[in-house]
């Protein structure tokens, strides 16, 4: 059995990281930060997914993996299942969690959403969407980890138009 | 006796090959493996309705040559586990415990952050774990 850690230190961590990455190693640059930090999911969701999978027999088709990241996984990494899943049937799921653990303790300034739900050009509004966004990156790239190493390429990203709900859209590539 | 542990990864490159004996070939050995990759392209590619599960990780015998016994397990993210052994009379709850344990050290062995996953494991603790597991194969 492993050891335990304290629930706050994932949270500390994964505050300074996102901090390190978009304000030192790559201050100026937030694509390349975001696509260091994907990365670094992407190879956490490849591990994971060996612990996880361990005991379950194999997976039959795509529908099965997907399933098994809503509930599992989930479970395992974020102590809740997924709330909600829809799929187009073609290669696109929508893995929607309406209270995000890691989300959970960021704070909304009631200023900037105050009635101006369809106004993208508030500078107020786009940069705490900015900066919200950059914590999704990682679990983004945990997400493709998981289901490339179980052999489905895919892309994922995250959309968060309404806090605290947060939706995963994964893409599978053909 | 356990003669030859093998990880292979998805795209069937060698992950792991241990030898336990000294006598025989390590060449001839890993020929053995390599062969029995094919045998399980087959097992999961054409599964047999008759009773056996579609999904099973474990694959039991894949195929007997003269001297050897040869048995596969399959995971989730496509490695597979082989063993090589000798013995004449293998009991089936032997081999997958084996596995199980297996499993669980190399699971172990590529949380490891500084392992590359693709690469060779090189880790000497995963290497020592496997040991002991095939010391205390059989010892029941």
């Amino acid at each position: 059995m492993g050891r335990e850690v304290a629930e706050s230190c994932v949270d500390t961590m994964l505050m300074e990281m996102v901090a390190m990455y978009s304000g030192r190693f790559y201050a100026n640059k937030p694509e390349l930060a975001a696509r260091r930090i994907e990365a670094i999911g992407y190879q956490v969701g490849h591990q994971l997914s060996e612990r996880y999978t361990m005991e379950r027999p194999r997976f039959s088709d795509h529908l099965e993996a997907i399933k098994f990241i809503c509930k599992d996984f989930w479970s395992e990494v974020f102590k809740k299942q997924i709330d909600n899943l829809k799929t187009n049937h073609r290669g696109t799921f929508v893995l929607q969690d309406n209270k995000f653990r890691w989300l959970s303790r960021v704070s909304i300034d009631p200023s900037s959403t105050s009635g101006e739900t369809e106004d993208p050009s508030t500078p107020g509004e786009s940069k705490a969407a900015q900066a919200v966004s950059m914590y999704l990156y990682f679990p983004c790239g945990i997400i493709r980890g998981v289901l490339s190493n179980l052999g489905i390429p895919c892309a994922v990203s995250a959309d968060i138009s309404s806090l605290p709900t947060c939706s995963f859209v994964i893409r599978v590539k053909a | 006796m356990i003669v030859c542990v093998a990880v292979v990864g998805h795209q069937n490159n060698p992950l792991y090959i241990q030898s336990f004996t000294d006598a025989d070939d390590a060449l001839k050995l890993h020929h053995i493996v390599h062969c029995s990759l094919d045998v399980i392209e087959e097992r999961v590619n054409n599964p047999k309705k008759s009773g056996t599960t579609l999904n099973e990780a474990f694959l039991g015998l894949l195929y007997p040559t003269v001297y050897y016994k040869v048995y596969g397990y399959l995971t989730n993210t496509k490695v597979k586990f082989i063993l090589v052994t000798t013995d004449l009379d293998v009991r089936d709850t032997d081999v997958r415990t084996f596995f199980r344990k297996f499993h669980a050290a190399y699971v172990d062995a590529v949380s490891n952050p500084f392992h590359v996953p693709g690469k060779k494991i090189t880790s000497r603790t995963f290497a020592q774990t496997v040991s002991n597991i095939v010391g205390s194969y059989g010892l029941n």
